[in-house]
């Protein structure tokens, strides 16, 4: 966990698995977040909560540059001001109705949430691509014992499996979880990419039976 | 072509699902599956004995396994649903075929525990359904490695829509699907082919229906 108090840029999703025109819930530790990408590919994250009536923002729809409510229809632009409101299609909704939003950075194929104000952009991938994202039930210290290799403070951990390098990069969930981003060298080919598929598959359950609690996720 | 339906079900809705795809019209027969049992009555025992449904006839003929209703409705009128065009292919959508049933006796047990308060071992159902649905992921991780979208090929087959309902409705089973964004981004494509028909709790992708207000300005 890192030590500075400003703030720090958490790896939420890769940006393959967040197409256009999409929503997805993800998790920080402190909480869920709507993260979402308008049709024209502009990346917006805010509270999971609609100001309405509280339904969860990220189980909405995108059209166009807006995100939508399931419920109500309640419509909201990426500064997290309410756009629109159908019940009442001659307002202007006040300035005041609006959700919070968070900081979100697109790089290296990763999308990056800010907790706090970082003081820099997130951290380099050095040649590493991402692959997946994959949720594990068990903790950092199950992880890096399974890899046999420490986390950094940026939840950074290589390691070496079976001749390969990998980059997983951990991000810390609600109720010991893990979400793991796992990177492969740029320009590994579809095999080496599948067999670190695999590879971190297996490692996953090492580190769930070590935690024994495996398959609850 | 004469299904024996209910319309919460997700087996009966694979059917009904295939035969929408395929441009085949069903003959629907309603079931009192819930809470009447009818499934479980002297009528419907004698087509199957088994129990349960979908059931589907036509003619002499009296399938009691969704997953050979599928094959069926698409040998009849869709056969570019089938994946039949390497051994691969054939070997994959078999694989998946099987596999649809663990999803109906995890996730689909654990749906019935929940939300018809049908008794059995939730805890286990759940890890059993998560268990499924990491297999899923990791299959369509692979598939989306090789360049393909779906379970078979990078077209849509009938292991797609056998697997598909379970998993979409896994959350009424107290099942999240949120730690999975291969399945995710697979039940968006499914939901958005042309064709789709929904069945309650699982909806057609909703910025593809119309605005409903178009009188005002987005702005
Ligand atoms: N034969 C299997 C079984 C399908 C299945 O499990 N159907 C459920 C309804 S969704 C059922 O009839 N269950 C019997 C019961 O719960 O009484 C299939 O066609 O896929
Ligand atoms: S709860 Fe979101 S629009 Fe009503």
């Amino acid at each position: 966990m890192r030590s500075d108090t400003t703030g720090f840029w958490t790896p939420v999703a890769l940006s393959a698995d967040l197409p256009a025109g999409t929503v997805i819930p993800a998790r920080m530790a402190a909480g869920t977040i709507a993260l979402w990408r308008s049709q024209t590919g502009h990346i917006a994250a805010s509270a999971d909560r609609c100001p309405h009536r509280g339904m969860s923002l990220s189980h909405g729809f995108v059209r166009g540059e807006v995100l939508s409510c399931i419920y109500h229809g309640w419509s909201y632009g990426r500064a997290g001001n309410c756009l629109r409101i159908p019940a009442h299609p001659g307002l202007t909704p006040p300035d005041a109705i609006r959700v919070v939003t968070h900081d979100v950075r697109d790089t290296g194929g990763i999308v990056w949430v800010a907790s706090g104000i970082p003081a820099g952009d997130p951290p380099d991938l050095d040649g590493f691509t991402p692959l997946r994202s994959l949720t594990a039930d068990a903790d950092r210290a199950a992880l890096a014992l399974a890899a046999g290799a420490q986390a950094d403070e940026d939840g950074r951990l290589v390691t070496n499996i079976a001749g390969q390098d990998l980059c997983l990069l951990l991000a810390d969930q609600p109720e010991g979880r893990t979400l793991i981003h796992v990177l492969v060298r740029s320009g590994s080919d579809a095999a080496a990419r599948i067999a670190a598929s695999r590879s971190v598959e297996r490692l996953r359950r090492m580190a769930e039976s070590a935690s024994h609690k495996g398959g609850v996720q | 072509m004469k299904l024996y339906d209910y319309i919460l079900s997700p087996s009966c809705y694979k059917v009904r699902l295939m035969a929408a795809l395929a441009g085949i019209k069903l003959d629907l027969r309603a079931v009192d599956f819930h809470p009447g049992l009818e499934h479980r009555g002297p009528d419907l025992l004698s087509l199957n004995p088994a129990g349960s449904i979908p059931i589907l006839e036509d003619g002499d003929l009296v399938l009691t396994e969704s997953s050979a209703m599928l094959a069926y409705i698409a040998s009849l009128s869709a056969p570019e649903w089938l994946g039949r065009a390497s051994a691969m292919e054939t070997a994959r959508e078999q694989q998946w075929l099987a596999f649809s049933s663990r999803l109906t006796a995890t996730l689909g047990g654990a749906r019935l525990h929940e939300m018809l308060l049908r008794p059995g071992d939730i805890a286990a159902l759940q890890a059993g359904g998560v268990a499924s649905l990491r297999e899923l992921e990791a299959g369509l991780v692979e598939q989306r490695l090789a360049g393909q979208a779906f379970l078979v090929t990078d077209r849509p087959t009938i292991a797609d829509i056998a697997c598909f309902p379970y998993v979409a409705l896994a959350p009424d089973g107290g099942v999240s699907l949120d730690p999975y964004p291969a399945i995710r981004l697979w039940s968006r494509a499914i939901r958005s082919l042309k064709g789709f028909i929904e069945m309650p709790g699982i909806h057609r992708l909703h910025e593809l229906k119309p605005e409903p207000h178009l009188e005002q300005d987005e702005a």
